[in-house]
């Protein structure tokens, strides 16, 4: 019924740790004093970039529900489902954070900004479609460069407490996806070579890859824009990418990935700031302001799920917070 | 016909022992055992008894009274051929309406005086001696007979899930196979959890009322649209003046429903392209691609159980209902929490997550000839020769048997098959006086074998996890072929593959293994 899986995780055990781990924004009391360590100067920035980030989680939390119809085995897909419901947890946290701190007017939730409006168009075309192996080697990547870079300065910039404990049990959480995530980069390097390669070059040569590329670079450019100005140094993302290598280097087999080197040499790029790759990618980054709006698709509902309302009491589709 | 006799077993203390040995006792009082009694009594064996737990008959049909329950068959297809009803007023019938047809069946057959009510069945012992089985009961009476026939369903029993914090709920817990009818949801906050063939009944009638429905789903099935409509007044009125066109509008769906089995049954093309049918009724239904998303099977269809249904799609659509897919991780007193950190309020929760399925054998424990206990032999590995007797276990026949159940055609013409090996069976203990008519084991053996072989390319071993089978993938609920094939075989009640031990010479038919009797 299930493929054996090769990894060296039980993740029946993994399985169970993460339902034993769940929390809820009902744990945190959103009213503890705190609001005042935040200086006046960062606000705006910290808007702007809590805005993304939780934008962000919610990008990655469907690509998890895309990588649960592509597990492996049964167990595997339900710790999907179960990460991709936590991705969302993450950003209805990030949310009620906004909240808290006055950064959100009424009801209103933040709009995202173009990048992440057409990677959602990207995910939404393309995503269910990707192969395993492109979804697994992308997502560790991702999330080690949120929680090994962005979340870590962000507990340094902000000292108000219930942003500390948000983000510890957030990161908890993350420690969990990521050390999942290697295991199944690993238990794909298994595969064998030929089966590596078809799917490399079909993977590289499709649209979908090129076009979510296209997508990645210059959202992946403007978040660390946003963080430099808020004072971030480019070298905690380089630490974080030494941890994206380090943690899959040490794999038995995900060397094996192709498309894990691939994104190595890309992260080797990102972190040096007089690297010319970032002429190209602000560029993109311009050029993406630019972007029609009218080409723009409808803002998928799944998109709309958010919320910082820890208790939902009825049902109410016209509002987002259900 | 055999006079009855007195069981000679010692007296238990409080227990009232049996004063009367009965030809055949039937366990249960739903469509089953009602079939049942009424195809012996055509055989000529009138000495028979029908125990019942409940103090009405009807089964499955009493029990779940949750709002918009109704079969998933057509009714004219859902019914004995030999016990029609004319008056079907809609294609799917209410269960109201199926539990007045079985009332109504009870006293055309005039089988009232042969029913037991309020008699728990608690254990069933053989007696290889004597060749009668008896019957413990909650209330301490016993009952004995020569021949039994299960008739208790393997879909019986219902309780609550095990979810973490569930005791704590201080609002209204409604398990959907004992509906809480004292408890109004008009205007209520309610959550579904389960997405399964009673929720998809259950929702569309309680959005009607609820102020909100929260469901709760953690795999969606395939959903075919099914066409309810009330049956015309003039083909009332032919059915009932022309039982034969009757018959041959049944005869009609039962075909098409065996075409299916192509599909349904085995893993094919034709599965292909019921999936296509399922995929385009929930294109033409649900308008969000998300939903759609939601709501898209990721398994073979067939390899769980078909659901029927023309207005699930649009309830989850009405400004009400809201379907949730986020696991649920705990149960608070106020409601429940998902995995994306929201804690849900509501009044009350209904339970639509199944039944307690009965692949191990019955709740009561069934001692066999040699002090076997069937419970312990089936653990994972239910088997039966033809899905209705079992060696080791003489004169007993099992209804809804291992590999018995249907994947795309009524139950109930299944049912019919195994009430007339049933009575084949217990026509020949009768007539030749056996004290034990035993399936051999070699026999049982190869049937078995090829079950197993044939169930290999169907749809429900095509890698999903259903009820039909055991946690270790074991597939000994459904029977891998078509109705016609199942029904020919109940239909050959083979005496030579059963050893017999007749009852004065203790002579013997088959086996040399019997002597030891």
């Amino acid at each position: 019924m299930t493929t054996t899986t090769s990894s060296s995780m039980d993740m029946e055990l993994m399985l169970q740790k993460i339902k034993d781990h769940q929390w809820a924004l009902a744990d945190i009391d959103w009213d503890a004093p705190g609001v005042e360590l935040i200086p006046d100067e960062l606000r705006p920035k910290l808007k702007a970039f809590m805005a993304d980030l939780c934008w962000i989680e919610n990008v990655g939390a469907r690509g998890f529900a895309a990588m649960a119809k592509k597990a492996p085995n049964d167990t595997i897909a339900e710790i999907y489902r179960y990460f991709h419901a936590e991705e969302q947890r993450h950003a209805n946290a990030e949310l009620a954070l906004l909240k808290r701190w006055g950064m959100i007017e009424g009801d209103e939730l933040p709009e995202p900004n173009i990048n992440i409006r057409l990677a959602i168009e990207w995910l939404d075309k393309y995503g269910d479609d990707m192969s395993l192996s492109v979804l697994g080697t992308v997502i560790p990547m991702l999330e080690v460069a949120l929680d090994g870079a962005l979340l870590k300065f962000l507990l340094d910039e902000v000292k108000d407490p219930v942003c500390h404990q948000v983000f510890e049990k957030i990161n908890n959480d993350e420690s969990r996806h990521i050390a999942v995530d290697f295991a199944v980069l690993d238990m794909l390097g298994h595969a064998s070579a030929r089966k590596l390669a078809i799917e490399f070059v079909s993977s590289v040569a499709s649209p979908g890859l090129i076009i979510g590329s296209l997508m990645y670079i210059p959202l992946l450019n403007r978040v660390r824009n946003e963080l430099v100005d808020m004072g971030f140094q480019p070298e905690r993302l380089y630490t974080a990418m030494t941890r994206f290598r380090k943690l899959g280097d040490r794999g038995e087999k995900t060397q094996r990935v192709p498309l894990y080197h691939v994104l190595k040499w890309h992260s080797d790029m990102v972190i040096q700031p007089q690297h010319p790759y970032h002429l190209l990618a602000d560029s993109m980054v311009a050029l993406s302001d630019r972007y029609p709006k009218f080409l723009l698709k409808p803002i998928p509902t799944w998109f709309k799920e958010l919320t910082y309302e820890p208790v939902s009491s009825t049902v109410d589709k016209s509002g987002t917070a259900a | 016909m055999t006079a009855s006799t007195t069981t000679t077993r010692p007296k238990r203390p409080r227990r009232k022992k049996a004063t009367h040995t009965h030809e055949t006792l039937i366990i249960g009082a739903g469509f089953t055992g009602l079939g049942t009694a009424i195809k012996l009594r055509e055989a000529g064996v009138e000495d028979v008894v029908i125990l019942e737990r409940a103090d009405r008959v009807g089964g499955t049909w009493r029990d779940n009274t949750y709002p918009g329950a109704a079969c998933d068959i057509p009714s004219l297809l859902y019914s004995f051929s030999f016990a029609k009803n004319p008056g079907w007023s809609r294609t799917y019938s209410p269960s109201d309406e199926i539990c007045a047809h079985i009332e109504e069946l009870t006293d055309r057959f005039d089988l009232r005086s042969l029913i037991r009510f309020g008699t728990e069945v608690t254990a069933l012992d053989f007696d290889r001696h004597e060749g009668t089985w008896t019957a413990k009961t909650a209330a301490g009476q016993d009952y004995a007979a020569r021949t039994v026939v299960l008739a208790s369903g393997p879909l019986s029993n219902a309780s609550l899930p095990q979810i973490k914090g569930i005791d704590s709920f201080e609002g209204r817990k409604i398990l959907s196979a004992h509906w809480d009818h004292d408890y109004d949801l008009t205007g209520k906050d309610v959550a579904v959890i389960g997405t399964g063939a009673s929720a998809i009944q259950i929702v569309p009638e309680i959005v009607k009322t609820a102020r909100s429905v929260k469901v709760f789903q953690r795999t969606p099935g395939w959903v075919m649209p099914r066409l309810d409509v009330a049956t015309p007044r003039v083909a009332e009125a032919v059915f009932t003046k022309a039982p034969v066109v009757q018959q041959a509008a049944r005869t009609a769906l039962y075909l098409s429903h065996e075409v299916a089995a192509t599909g349904l049954v085995w893993d094919t093309p034709v599965t292909s392209l019921i999936q296509r049918i399922g995929k385009a009724h929930l294109r033409l239904t649900v308008k969000d691609p998300w939903l759609r998303r939601q709501l898209t099977p990721e398994f073979r269809a067939g390899c769980k159980r078909m659901l029927m249904s023309s207005d699930w799609y649009p309830a989850l659509q009405r400004d009400n209902c809201k379907l949730i897919t986020w696991p649920i991780t705990t149960i608070v007193p106020q409601g429940l929490r998902t995995a994306d950190a929201i804690e849900h309020h509501v009044d009350a929760i209904v339970f639509a997550t199944g039944y307690d399925v009965q692949l191990g054998g019955p709740p009561y424990p069934i001692t066999g000839a040699h002090g076997r206990v069937l419970q312990e032999e089936w653990a994972g590995r239910a088997q039966a020769y033809k899905s209705a007797s079992t060696h080791g276990y003489p004169n007993l026949f099992f209804t809804a048997g291992p590999n018995s159940g249907p994947g795309h055609n009524s139950l109930l013409v299944y049912v019919q098959g195994q009430i007339q090996y049933a009575v084949a069976g217990i026509r020949t203990i009768l007539e030749r006086d056996l004290v034990s008519l035993d399936v051999r084991p070699d026999v049982q053996a190869s049937y078995n074998e090829t079950m197993q072989k044939r169930l290999r390319r169907t749809t429900w071993m095509s890698g999903c996890t259903s009820w039909y089978l055991t946690e270790d993938g074991f597939n000994g609920a459904m029977y891998p072929g078509f109705a016609t094939q199942y029904l020919r075989q109940m239909k050959n009640f083979r005496a030579e593959d059963y050893d017999m031990v007749a009852r004065g010479a203790r002579a013997l038919w088959n086996s040399p293994a019997a002597q030891a009797v």
